[in-house]
């Protein structure tokens, strides 16, 4: 369970070109259920998630993951909260070009020493899992589109998250693969995972497999969903 | 915390692999990088090692030199000096030396001639060095024919050679007897060129020079260990040639570091700020760009040095070659006795490992701490 | 194989070398030792006083026998005319020493 009291998120704070990105949101998300944050851009969905994620903290208010409040961590804890907590998938997949796509699936887990065997082993059995098996010493660049997204949503899942984030998950696919991620997700739900996306793609949230969609609009929450 | 060998070895991993990405590029950087080494391990070894030498060879010189000085020039030396000399506490022996200069217009070099104390063959005998043996291409039992200052030939045998190990103080000498000197270059029996003198007590060599000088105002005492400050600055830092690499060396060092301070790319950034993303920490982040330094510069510092070694004393120097040989006709081939220490090892890394690993890591510092959301924000 | 084996593989090699080439020195000099004695005492018994590294001037073959003005012929410290002039330091008492 993931709880948000009072979330104010605001850039540049004090200056001419502030911007409140997020105004005020309380929220309880469910564990174990997918989630999907729904809005224009700009309206601030982004912004909640990378808050949630423990990639950024907010200017004011306070999130709960569990009973541990972890606003108020410093940076070395939240990042190991972070990387051992969430996995992330981007809208732009964000895969490390020159290297091959098995070492992208690895690199999250590299700075915590596991052994290369073992972190090898479990990395390729990822990429069987999603089918990609054979690519894995392709360089990021040479993947098509279905390939980057899913060594992107392996890398996620190097570490075994209990919460996956994915930000404008089919922004770059097309019908077919958005269809596919979403079977992905049904798979994720069915182990147990939380996940949370966010998207104004209405193949995402009208999806079977999505529990709740939240409705943003300028930094506050319109219709929380249920 | 996992185990903290193979957290460096994955990191490791991962700089590598971001390296051979740019491979000519990098290549190209560690060539260049390890030529740069290269050149200043070679200086450095060879000046290290031809001062050594120079110093261990030389501790037979003479212990005092007395030169005769008129209208600021060295002149010849009268015998009557040698009494005066002898009269004064503390000297144990002097001699008066012979030896000059000999323009070889056959072969266009300049000859050091030298009367020895004792000289084991007779008249028209000469003992000569490697480097006349080579230049003029004689041997032992083989004729050299000078020119005597009055124009009459001077038909020399060659007795022996002198060994080739000894080529650094030897290669020009020409050894010949006392009468043979006087009758080249005409010189009356009752001069010589200079003093030697051997003092009873090496604490009272000063002395002795300061009693030589009041006594002889118009000579000039040259103590021995003026002869090995000399060579002990030959090839100092300030001398051309040594300023000329170094600053080269440094300015190329500069141009590197510029090139990796402004030379953080857009795709390198993006690139840190994927990792932050992923989970990185600043640290790891910074841990990676300190292997890339030192991956980068501990590979061409290693060979860097080794080539150097290799280049100073398995080969004839070729880098210096054309410096040593200057103008002169008549050069000395000679090996150096291998001599290296830790401690000039150890100045070179600091000079160049080191500055170039913390070149790397710094200006991926502000790169390193961007907050992780900014890869979702672009 | 892992790419940092091989970085750990090729610094070994290399230090391995780098050690290599300091024993080669301490040995060499132990073999060598006998020579430069040789030579030391080839400079005793003929009273040397320079080494033989530049035979072009008289200066540069004896530079600790020339008069302290003989490199700086023309002006104490004006520039030389020959290439090794540039590998001596200036005579003590000169330029400010």
């Amino acid at each position: 369970m993931i709880e948000l009291r009072d979330i104010r998120k605001v850039f540049n704070e004090g200056k001419p070109h502030a911007l409140t990105a997020v105004d005020g949101v309380s929220l309880v998300l469910d564990a174990r259920a997918v989630t999907v944050l729904q809005g224009p851009s700009g309206s601030g969905k982004t912004t909640l998630l990378s808050l949630v994620g423990c990639m950024a903290r907010p200017t004011e208010g306070r999130i709960l993951l569990g009973d541990r409040e972890i606003t108020s961590l410093p940076e070395r804890f939240l990042t190991d909260v972070r990387r051992r907590t969430f996995g992330f998938i981007f809208q732009q997949f964000n895969l490390v070009k020159g290297i091959s796509a098995l070492e992208n699936v690895m690199l999250p887990a590299y700075p915590l020493g596991e052994h290369h065997a073992s972190l090898k082993k479990r990395a390729r059995a990822l990429l069987d899992l999603f089918g990609i098996l054979p690519r894995e010493s392709s360089k990021a660049e040479w993947l098509s589109g279905g390939e980057a997204q899913r060594t992107a949503i392996c890398r996620a899942l190097i570490n075994d998250p209990q919460i996956i984030i994915a930000d404008e998950p089919t922004a770059h696919l097309d019908t077919k693969l958005s269809r596919e991620f979403m079977d992905i997700v049904g798979r994720f739900k069915a182990e147990q995972k939380t996940v949370i996306i966010a998207s104004h793609d209405p193949l995402v949230y009208g999806s079977p497999v999505v529990d709740r969609v939240i409705t943003m609009r300028d930094g506050k929450i319109e219709a929380a969903g249920r | 915390m996992g185990n903290w060998f193979e957290r460096q070895r994955n990191i490791i991993d991962f700089t590598l692999s971001s390296l051979v990405r740019r491979k000519g590029k990098n290549l190209a950087l560690l060539l260049v990088y390890a030529l740069l080494v290269f050149l200043l391990a070679s200086v450095m070894f060879f000046t290290h090692a031809l001062r050594r030498e120079a110093s261990f060879v030389l501790q037979g010189a003479p212990e005092i030199v007395v030169q005769r000085m008129s209208a600021g020039r060295h002149e010849l030396i009268p015998a009557r000096y040698l009494g005066m000399i002898k009269g004064i506490r503390g000297v144990s022996g002097v001699r008066g030396r012979l030896w000059g200069y000999y323009f070889d217009p056959f072969s266009g070099a300049n000859y050091t001639l030298m009367v020895p104390e004792a000289f084991s063959h007779g008249s028209g005998d000469v003992i000569i060095g490697q480097g006349i043996a080579r230049t003029r291409l004689v041997g032992p039992g083989d004729v050299l024919s000078f020119q005597r200052y009055d124009g009459t030939p001077a038909i020399l045998t060659v007795r022996e050679v002198l060994p080739s190990a000894s080529e650094l103080v030897s290669s020009d000498l020409i050894v010949l007897s006392e009468n043979d000197f006087r009758r080249f270059f005409g010189m009356a029996p009752g001069l010589y060129t200079d003093i030697v003198l051997t003092v009873r007590n090496a604490k009272e060599v000063a002395t002795v020079a300061g009693k030589v000088q009041k006594l002889l105002p118009d000579t000039r005492p040259i103590l021995k260990s003026e002869i090995l400050r000399t060579y002990d600055t030959i090839f100092d830092w300030r001398s051309g040639i040594i300023v000329v690499i170094l600053s080269s060396a440094v300015l190329a060092f500069i141009i590197f570091a510029w090139d990796k301070a402004s030379g953080l790319s857009a795709e390198e950034r993006k690139e840190i700020g994927i990792l932050k993303a992923i989970g990185w920490e600043t640290s790891d982040v910074l841990l990676m760009k300190f292997w890339e330094g030192a991956a980068v510069s501990l590979t061409a510092f290693l060979a860097g040095v080794l080539l150097a070694y290799v280049h100073v004393f398995f080969t004839p120097v070729m880098l210096f070659e054309p410096v040593l040989k200057g103008w002169s006709t008549l050069y000395p081939s000679f090996k150096l006795v291998p001599f290296i220490n830790p401690y000039q090892v150890a100045t070179l890394f600091f000079l160049t490992v080191v500055p170039y690993t913390v070149a790397t890591i710094v200006p991926s510092w502000r790169a390193a701490t961007i907050d992780p959301d900014s890869v979702m924000r672009s | 194989m892992r790419k940092s084996t091989l970085f750990f593989m090729s610094l070994a090699v290399q230090s391995v070398l780098l050690i290599g080439a300091f024993t080669h020195a301490a040995y060499q000099h132990g073999r060598d030792a006998f020579i430069l004695g040789e030579t030391a005492a080839l400079v005793k018994r003929l009273e040397l006083t320079d080494l033989c590294l530049f035979t072009e001037a008289r200066y540069t073959r004896h530079p600790t026998q020339a008069d302290l003005h003989s490199p700086f012929q023309d002006h104490p410290l004006s520039f030389e005319h020959f290439p090794s002039g540039s590998l001596l330091a200036l005579p003590k008492g000169i330029g400010g020493r």
